[in-house]
This record gives C-alpha cells, structure tokens and sequence, in this order.
C-alpha cells in the first residue's frame, strides 16, 4: 500500500514537472525569472540568460543564478540584431533588415533556421509560434532606408523555413509590441497605444487606440497591460476589449 | 578615460569639419554622451531620481523595472496596479538592459555581465562580475562607424563614460 503511494506521488510530481516544463517552453521566461518587453536585448529561457549585441549572441550559463558564466558565443549572420524574443524551442531576433529564426539546442547552443528580409529601418519582434509580427520604424530611425515606410507587419511561420510575409498596416513610427492569442498590442510612439484584432491571419482589425500618450514598449501579465513611454508607466485592463481600461499612470518626473 | 576623453575630443573638433547636413530634426533618435565622475560609485541603489528618458521595461512580480538607457532602472512597486509607485533608483552606469532570474538581476556594464542580488533593495550587492563578455554595446563607448546625430558633449558637466541611445530633441552635433 505505502509503496503505491509512493508511486502515486511521484507519478503526480513527475506530471507537475512535466506541466512546468512545458509551460516554461512555450512563455517567455518561467516562474522565476521576470519578463521583458519586445524592445529586449536580454532574455532568460529556463538556466540560459541568452544576450545579443550587434551580431553577437552570448549565452550565458545561470542555473546557478548568483555565478553565472559564459557558455557559448555564437556570431548572427546579420551584423544589426536589435531585440531578441523566445518562443517554444525558438529565438526570434528582430534586426535592421529583418528577423532571424533559431532554435535552442542542448548544451546552450542555438542553430540558425531562417531569416526574413524587409528594407532597413528599425524593428522588433514577436511571435505565437504560427505567426510573427514585426514593426517597422522608419521616422526616429537613425539608419533607416530611404523610402522606409512605418509599418507592422505579419509573417506566417507555417513554413518555418521560409517565412512568407502575408499582410501589413501602415503606422505613425511603432515600436514595442506584445500578443496575446489573437490581440495585437502596438506602441506607436507619440501616436498612442493601438489594439488589433488579428484573428484573420494578415488582417489588423482596429479593436480600440489610446490616443495622446507616447509609448515605446508593452508587457502583458495577467490581463494587464503595462505599457512604457518616455515619461511615464501606464497601465491597462484588457480583459474587457473592446474597452480598455485605465488602472493606472504613473509620471516619472 | 583619458584616452576616451581624448577620442571624444579629437571627434568634436573633426565634426566641425563635416559638411552640415540639411536640416537638425526636431526629435531624433541618437546617442547621447553619459557623465560620470571619477568618485562617482558607478553601480548603486539610490533613492527615486528624476528621469531623463525611459526606454525599456522589464517586469518581475511585484516591482516594474523602467529602463533609462546609459543609467540604469527605475524600480517600481507595482504590488497595487492602482497604485505603482517609484521606490529607488538602480544605477548601472552605461547599462542598456536588464533581465532578472531569482533574486538576481543580470546587467551590462560597460564590456562586462554583472551580476546583482537584489533580494534586499536598501542593501544590494554585486555578486559576480564577467568582464569582456560585451563589446560594441549602444551605451558603451561611441560606436566606431557610427553616422548620425549625436548630443554635443558639454565638458563642463564631466567626463564622458559612455554613450546611450536616445531620443535627441534637435541635436547640434552629427558625424
């Protein structure tokens, strides 16, 4: 009987961890580490706090969160990479030009799957795993093309190896940007705060905008959404759409 | 320092000789210089400071953490969404960003990774230090080929340590 027991409960830890993992693969960062916006150069996966800098990818060892060390280093074949955001076994990278693709290997190390090429300007990006979304700023842009046009674009992944963009909206100069299921979250800058319904893969159907605040990057957590602008730290109740909620402002003076 | 100080000024006075471009924008994105004293403590928990110009953000249950490229991070009690409210400021001279494992917060500084238990705010501690793991950080040093606008450097408020992107309200200065 004690021995069944005993079964039984390491059955239900051995399914706990299972959850977890599974959980920790498939967001952002897990139960102890934070979470970062899409602007990010610095994400943590599990016991890898995964850096990009230029075209350089550093992937540091922290399972040990107080010594942390340098596993590996690995060169981009893009020398602009500008933000970093994970997704499952994946690490989208949003560069000048585009967006990379990479799947986490064991041992810390990351293994180059596709790119996505668009005219030079400034982006980040963020994903489902089926489709990903990329801003495009050209206005504020110090190395953007020109004839770089301010955009938020959606690229389909079903073809991981050959994303294939499949329609766009035109902006004022977006920035950060966030996804939860089917809702798009735009930072526009000084244009506001725009929700789209993108639930017809390529289409952004206008949910509600916040006009007249400056933003530049979003987190979600728990029907929230906090939302960063030069001078201040918003915050908002989505669980509503299409009304947005104001829970909070804060002025950083 | 010396040697960047020199750099920077040998870059002013080349700058003068650069043809003027066709029109200063009226907001930009650029670099702008970062000041520091010698006696400066370069990373250390102060109270809440005024801000400069916020750029990232990074969130770890119950503290929100505005990133002020080339300072450092606000911290932000959100325990209350209601009501955040700024409780000290983090400063990491040069940083750009932030991630947070645990009671850890990792950060670059200038060329290394650093490592800072923040478990308690009034007294952090940096616990681990890797240098040279960074190079050609935006808010580390002036970029080499860098081309674009840039906050002209006012000797009269310290040595340049570094460099931070920004937005730049109609900047004099370009290469």
């Amino acid at each position: 009987m004690k021995t069944k027991n005993i079964f039984i409960l390491l059955f239900a830890l051995f399914l706990f961890g299972c959850a977890e993992d599974s959980q920790s693969s498939l967001s952002p960062g897990t139960s102890t580490s934070g979470q970062g916006g899409s602007l990010a150069r610095f994400s943590i996966v599990g016991d890898y706090l995964y850096t990009i800098n230029s075209d350089q990818l550093n992937i540091f060892d922290i399972s040990d969160a107080s010594q942390p060390f340098l596993k590996n280093t690995q060169f981009l074949p893009s020398n602009d990479v500008e933000t970093i955001f994970p997704f499952g076994n994946w690490l989208f990278m949003g560069t000048e030009t585009g967006m990379l693709i990479f799947e986490r290997q064991a041992e810390g190390t990351v293994q180059f799957i596709s790119r996505y090429d668009h005219v030079r300007s400034c982006d980040p990006v963020v994903t489902d795993g089926q489709f990903a979304y990329v801003t495009l700023r050209a206005t504020g842009c110090r190395n953007a093309a020109e004839g770089a046009v301010d955009l938020v674009e959606a690229i389909s992944l079903e073809d991981l190896e050959n994303p294939q963009i499949i329609g766009d909206k035109e902006l004022n100069s977006p920035r950060g940007l966030a996804l939860d299921n089917d809702v798009l979250f735009v930072c526009d800058g000084p244009a506001g705060f725009w929700v789209f319904d993108v639930s017809t893969p390529g289409t952004f159907e206008t949910i509600t905008k916040v006009e007249n605040i400056d933003v530049n990057d979003v987190i979600l957590s728990n029907g929230i959404a906090m939302i960063i602008g030069p001078n201040n730290v918003y915050q908002y109740d989505y669980t509503n759409l299409p009304t947005l909620t104001e829970i909070s402002e804060l002025e950083l003076e | 320092m010396k040697t960047r100080l020199l750099f920077f000024l040998l870059m002013v006075s080349l700058s003068s000789c650069f043809e003027r471009m066709v029109e200063i924008p009226e907001e930009t994105l650029g670099l702008a210089p970062i000041y520091g004293e010698e006696t400066d403590k370069l990373i250390q928990i102060m109270d809440p400071q005024p801000i400069v110009s916020l750029y990232k953000i990074y969130y770890k249950a119950p503290y929100i953490y505005a990133g002020e490229a080339g300072r450092g991070v606000h911290i932000i009690d959100n325990s209350e969404p209601s009501a955040p409210e700024k409780i000290a400021f983090l400063q990491i001279l040069g940083n750009s960003d932030v991630a947070i494992k645990d009671n850890y917060l990792y950060a670059n500084y200038e060329n290394e990774l650093v490592t800072i238990d923040i478990s308690d705010l009034d007294n952090i501690e940096v616990v681990s230090r890797l240098e040279n793991v960074f190079d050609k950080f935006v808010g580390d040093i002036f970029p080499e080929g860098y081309s674009g606008f840039f906050e002209c450097v006012d000797p009269t408020k310290g040595t340049v340590i570094g460099w931070s992107e920004q937005i730049l309200i109609e900047p004099q200065c370009w290469k």
